[in-house]
């Protein structure tokens, strides 16, 4: 198991496109993948999960993975983060 | 468990207004009783699978809807978010919440998934977020059309053989699923007269009643029930005497229609020698049989929504498919094809909702819309016009101004132009005509007889046009009055119209199939009249048996009367007349 903090960088935060982005790539891995954000999970695979997070920009998450490939998935995950999900 | 007939007769019977006539006793059965609500409704264990299986096949089918709209576009926007609605739809945490509920709380799928999206559209909903709301919106949408999915597919596995079948309504899709059956009758708790569910039971001879509220009754907990189309009754649990009655009157019921059918023999002429045509409204293939067997001289008004409506890709070969096979049975006989009037209440489920969809976006409004839609339309008929030439005629509905006559016109060339191109046989002079049920068109007929080869009248639409008037609003539906003097002057004016021009004209709609009226028509000058195939037999009987000039003088007095009632008294003294000739 991985986990790893990420902080939201697009200004409209975790808006409709990057979450949206966030699932079709998530779920090209195998791990199992969750989102936890003031103590509050939800499957980051989950489009719906995710949108109730209400995500602004500057919040902090922790991403959490585990499975075969989960290495791989963080590297990619968190660089969208990173690259604002090449959105900005 | 089952009622029996021990409850008083007061209590097991229920009154409503005459659909369709005739009487039918078959076992009650309840469809879409859950359509405007959703209900906390529990299934038996046993039925998990199926409910889980519906889910399952709704979300696959409303899936490949989006992936089509996708293909619509080329914009990247439009296609990311038609992926992201699909991102819904492969939700996990929302299919494990649905198959959960389905399996360990044993609700319907229908309920399942709304209380699973609503978990979800709550929480987005105290979101403060303006992205958020948005997205709620869509995420309703989504719910709604996968309630409707699973919907649309609940009434394949009733089992509604011999049924009488009890719905708040029945919209055309279901009546058409339902018609697969043999069913014993219908009955509503909505619906004017000139519904289209009336109007389909009375064409396929299903006795119906219209108007009936039970509500602390629940229909299905009996084992028989009868109803009387004629009457507008319903009755639970008939008793022996009754059931005797009601064999008495199916006996009866056939001899007055071998009776009736002694007159398809007759020439289609006035007692004095005055010729007139009767062809049939036909719109299933199961009619087609009693296209021969009652006496239609081929079909007036071969309605195509069904085709749009079953199919759903509604392909060149489909419709080339029916079309044939109704040209086969029409043979000598020509056959006028209505191209497709969806809209109003016709409108499949799925589609947007418009807030007055009889001034809407229906018949040629929608196609001229939809260039491939009118294509294919006309190229399937142009391509069985070559397999029958001269029998196969285009009927273009709802049209309002003289510009639609042109640009429907033009599609039709354009689509001629390219099938001769390949090399395609079809009837190069296949005829051309409009129906006229739009009072604006009604006006310009004498402009409108230059463009094209033919009139239809479609008497219902015309009505409620004139009269602004919605047929199936039971509130106004009293205002509904084909007898009311504008009506008989707007078709007399088209007649004239038609007949300066020399160009033909017939009524297709409701009132053809009256026999006073059909007289009336007569008397005005039309010779064709279109009617369902059961009205045939009695029309004929009325215009075979009576002179040209009565119903001449008839027709005289209906275009001079001030108002509806003296309509009325004119056609029932006539009837009083009538039948005491016969006697």
């Amino acid at each position: 198991m991985k986990r790893k903090k990420v902080k939201v960088l697009n200004e409209a935060g975790l808006h409709a496109r990057p979450s949206s982005v966030l699932v079709k790539t998530a779920s090209g891995f195998e791990s199992e993948f969750e989102i936890e954000m003031y103590g509050y999970r939800v499957n980051g695979k989950s489009i719906l999960g995710l949108m109730t997070l209400a995500a602004e920009q500057g919040a902090e998450m922790e991403l959490i993975l585990d499975g075969p490939d989960e290495d791989e998935a963080m590297k990619t995950l968190t660089k969208l983060f990173k690259d604002k999900f090449e959105m900005e | 468990m089952k009622r029996t007939a021990k409850i008083p007769l007061k209590e097991r019977t229920l009154l409503g207004k005459p659909g369709a006539g005739g009487r039918g006793v078959g076992r009650p059965v309840v469809v879409n009783s859950e359509k405007r609500v959703v209900k906390p409704e529990k299934i038996s264990p046993e039925h998990e699978k199926r409910e889980l299986e519906l889910f399952k096949n709704a979300v696959r089918e409303l899936k490949a809807e989006f992936e089509k709209l996708k293909g619509i576009s080329d914009e990247p926007d439009v296609s990311e978010v038609v992926e992201s609605q699909i991102q819904v739809l492969n939700d996990p945490e929302l299919t494990r919440l649905i198959k959960a509920k389905i399996s360990d709380k044993n609700v319907k799928a229908v309920y399942a998934i709304f209380t699973s999206f609503n978990d979800y559209i709550q929480l987005l909903e105290q979101a403060e977020a303006d992205w958020l709301k948005d997205r709620t919106v869509d995420i309703v949408s989504i719910r709604d059309q996968l309630i409707d999915v699973v919907r649309n597919h609940q009434p394949d596995y009733i089992d509604a053989e011999n049924a009488v079948i009890f719905a708040e309504e029945l919209s055309p899709t279901e009546m058409i699923k339902l018609s697969r059956f043999n069913l014993a009758g219908i009955v509503t708790q909505k619906g004017g007269l000139t519904s289209h569910v009336v109007i389909l039971a009375h064409s396929l001879g299903i006795p119906c009643v219209i108007g009936v509220e039970w509500k602390r009754m629940r229909p299905e907990e009996f084992t028989t029930v009868m109803i009387d189309g004629d009457m507008g009754s319903v009755l639970f649990e008939p008793t022996e005497n009754l059931k005797k009655e009601y064999r008495n009157y199916e006996q009866e019921k056939a001899e007055k229609e071998k009776n009736a059918l002694q007159w398809v023999q007759k020439r289609d002429e006035t007692k004095c020698g005055s010729p007139f045509t009767i062809r049939g409204n036909v719109e299933f293939i199961s009619e087609l049989p009693k296209i021969a067997s009652y006496g239609a001289k081929g079909i007036g008004l071969l309605r195509t929504e069904t085709i749009l409506f079953e199919s759903g890709g509604f392909n060149v070969d489909t419709q080339v498919e029916f079309y044939r096979q109704v040209a086969e049975a029409s043979l000598p006989h020509p056959v006028i094809i209505r191209l497709f009037d969806a809209g109003g209440d016709k409108l499949p489920e799925n589609h947007e909702e418009e807030h007055n969809p009889f001034l809407g976006w229906r018949g040629i409004r929608m196609l001229l819309d939809k260039p491939e839609l009118l294509r294919n339309q006309y190229e399937a008929i142009l391509r069985v016009s070559g397999e029958f030439p001269g029998k196969i005629k285009i009927l273009v509905p709802m049209i309002s101004h003289m510009e639609q006559i042109e640009q429907a016109k033009e599609a039709l060339k354009e689509v001629k132009h390219s099938l001769e191109n390949e090399g395609v046989k079809f009837d190069h002079t296949i005829e051309f005509g409009i129906m006229i049920e739009v009072p604006g068109i009604a006006m310009m007929a004498g402009e409108a007889a230059q463009e094209v080869d033919f009139f239809s009248i479609g008497t219902n639409d015309l009505t409620q046009y004139m009269l602004a008037a919605d047929r199936g609003n039971s509130k106004i539906s009293s205002l509904y009055q084909p007898s009311h003097p504008s009506i008989w002057r707007i078709i007399n004016r088209v007649v004239e119209a038609s007949e300066t021009a020399g160009i033909p004209v017939s009524v297709c709609g409701e009132m053809a199939s009256n026999p006073m009226y059909a007289a009336c028509f007569l008397g005005m000058g039309l010779t064709e009249l279109s009617m369902t195939t059961n009205s045939i037999p009695g029309v004929k009987q009325m215009l075979c048996s009576h002179n040209l000039d009565e119903y001449q003088a008839r027709a005289a007095q209906v275009l001079d009367a001030r108002n509806c009632s003296e309509v009325d008294t004119i056609f029932q003294d006539w009837a009083k007349e009538v039948e005491l000739q016969q006697v």
